[in-house]
């Protein structure tokens, strides 16, 4: 089997989660135009409720449940709680807030849940599928992984375009001011927009977690890749958060695969450079039309 | 009924309403009239709660609504058409003129609040799944106004809705909103730069300067008041 082909699914799994955490940057940035930092530490936190929950004997399911659930939680009690008093204020304070937030709730997890690495179970093998007599890079994990990333995006798709209550809230994003005026609850669209995006966090949390290990710092590179796979996209399309976050999978596993792993970040960083010199703007980005 | 007692609304040092107070009757019309800066603008800003005033208060039906978030306001079916910049211009067409009716939760009187929308508005119905920003001026206008006619409210607050329409199309919309007032009992103020075609169709109207009422009185009576036109109204 061609190591092209072995990189491509490597890169196919890796980047459906960088896709899942740039959506999750990419939603809060357009409900409040600030990049959340501490991103990486809320879905690092809720990774970590999930495996307290297995190792207190809980099935699996339960502990993938525990994580988006807290997801969803955490996401909603950040933006009432600590987001929405300095609303009005500088976008620089709220993001000097996540920044301050992610290096707390790392601070937090080795006191809370041990400073130890911990492995985290997967859900299914992640021993490659066999495909007649030779072995592929694609174990049932990772099909779940994609599937999963899939499954939330058609239903965020869904929610957001489908519904009543998803219009609400795409216009809350777009213009807080006449969506009050519609007598829209803006501030309930914002939490509910804090909620989901932590929720796809957190699910980006648990389907990495079994490869890369469990530490208070684990999610920081996905952050970073998802970040850059988020402005390569746009930084305020949905679609373009994916295709950035698939993007970055690509190319971080044949960096990875044809000139080490050491050159990993290097190579995101290169990519964006690249990308940001060809549209500044990004793929996908609204701004350009906005400017007609 | 909608009543502004005694409002004074003050940016920083800036007065830019000072003690104003008006009454419009539920099925009536008021128009308020003046020049640029003159208040008009805050005065329908602070209803619609989008600014807090410094003393005095609104009442809503003898309900006391000078404390309540615009959104609160807004669902107690009080429609604010701000002054250009109305219309979600990421959204299409369609979902502006769905949004005004959501607070309603009413889905079938929403259908055919949409349909009447569209009616009035035959060049909105063509444009429907385009985004509002591909709009023109005039465009964006209708859809604000459209949009708050699907939000079937009680109170109209239309600031300056002549602002980018060509002449006809806001004599379709002014006669529109008229027979609303008389066939609905919809109570409208109308904030306008163009006195002589906002008294045309108004029941009342306010005039102010600087942030103070000079003048108040039936339309027609204000039309005919030659020391006033020339003094504030421009005509």
């Amino acid at each position: 089997m061609s190591r092209f082909f072995v990189l491509s699914l490597t890169g196919l799994t890796q980047g459906a989660i960088y896709a899942a955490m740039a959506l999750a940057l990419v939603m809060i940035w357009r409900a409040t135009k600030v990049i959340n930092f501490a991103q990486a530490a809320m879905a690092m936190f809720t990774t970590y409720l999930a495996l307290f929950a297995i190792d207190h004997g809980a099935p699996y399911w339960v502990g993938f449940l525990v994580a988006l659930l807290s997801g969803l939680l955490l996401g909603a009690i950040i933006e009432r709680v600590l987001v929405r008093p300095v609303e009005s204020a500088p976008p620089l304070n709220v993001v000097i807030l996540t920044l301050g937030l992610l290096l707390f709730l790392e601070a937090l997890a080795p006191m809370a849940f041990g400073g130890q690495i911990r492995s985290f179970p997967p859900a299914f093998s992640i021993v490659g599928l066999h495909l007649g007599n030779s072995q592929v890079a694609f174990s049932p994990f990772d099909a779940f992984t994609l599937g999963a990333v899939l499954a939330v995006m058609v239903l965020l798709l869904v929610l957001f375009q489908k519904t009543n209550l998803g219009l609400r809230m795409r216009a809350s994003a777009f213009n807080p001011e006449v969506s009050g005026l519609l007598g829209i609850r803006v501030g309930r669209m914002l939490t509910l927009g804090w909620a989901l995006a932590s929720l796809v966090g957190a699910l980006a949390g648990v389907l990495i977690a079994p490869s890369l290990l469990l530490y208070p710092t684990f999610m920081d590179d996905v952050l970073v890749f998802g970040f850059t796979g988020a402005v390569i996209g746009g930084l305020d399309s949905a679609v373009g958060a994916v295709v950035g976050g698939l993007l970055m999978g690509f190319a971080l596993s044949y960096v990875g695969g044809y000139f080490g792993s050491d050159l990993e970040t290097v190579g995101a960083l290169v990519i964006l450079i690249a990308v940001l010199m060809v549209r500044p703007r990004g793929l996908f980005s609204l701004q350009r039309l906005r400017q007609v | 009924m909608l009543e502004v007692i005694d409002l004074t609304v003050a940016y920083g040092p800036v007065v830019a309403l000072h003690g104003v107070s008006l009454t419009v009757a539920d099925g009536s019309m008021t128009a308020v009239l003046g020049a640029n800066g003159a208040g008009k603008t805050t005065l329908v800003r602070t209803i619609s709660g989008l600014t807090r005033p410094h003393g005095g208060s609104i009442r809503l039906d003898g309900r006391d609504i000078t404390r309540l978030a615009p959104d609160a306001i807004a669902r107690l079916g009080v429609a604010h058409v701000p002054q250009g910049q109305g219309v979600l211009a990421e959204l299409t067409v369609d979902e502006n003129l769905r949004l005004g009716g959501l607070w309603r939760r009413d889905p079938g009187g929403q259908r055919h609040a949409l349909a009447e929308a569209y009616d009035l508005f035959p060049r909105l119905a063509s444009r429907r799944h385009l985004a509002a920003f591909s709009l023109s001026g005039g465009e964006r206008q209708m859809l604000s106004v459209g949009r708050a006619l699907v939000a079937r409210a009680r109170v109209l607050l239309l600031d300056e809705p002549s602002l980018g329409l060509a002449r006809l199309v806001l004599v379709q919309i002014m006669a529109r909103i008229r027979a609303l007032v008389t066939e609905r009992g919809l109570t409208v103020l109308l904030i306008e730069q163009n006195a002589k075609s906002a008294l045309s169709v108004a029941d009342e109207g306010i005039v102010l300067h600087l942030g103070k009422v000079v003048a108040r009185g039936r339309a027609q009576q204000l039309l005919s008041e030659e020391r006033l036109r020339h003094a504030y109204l421009g005509f």
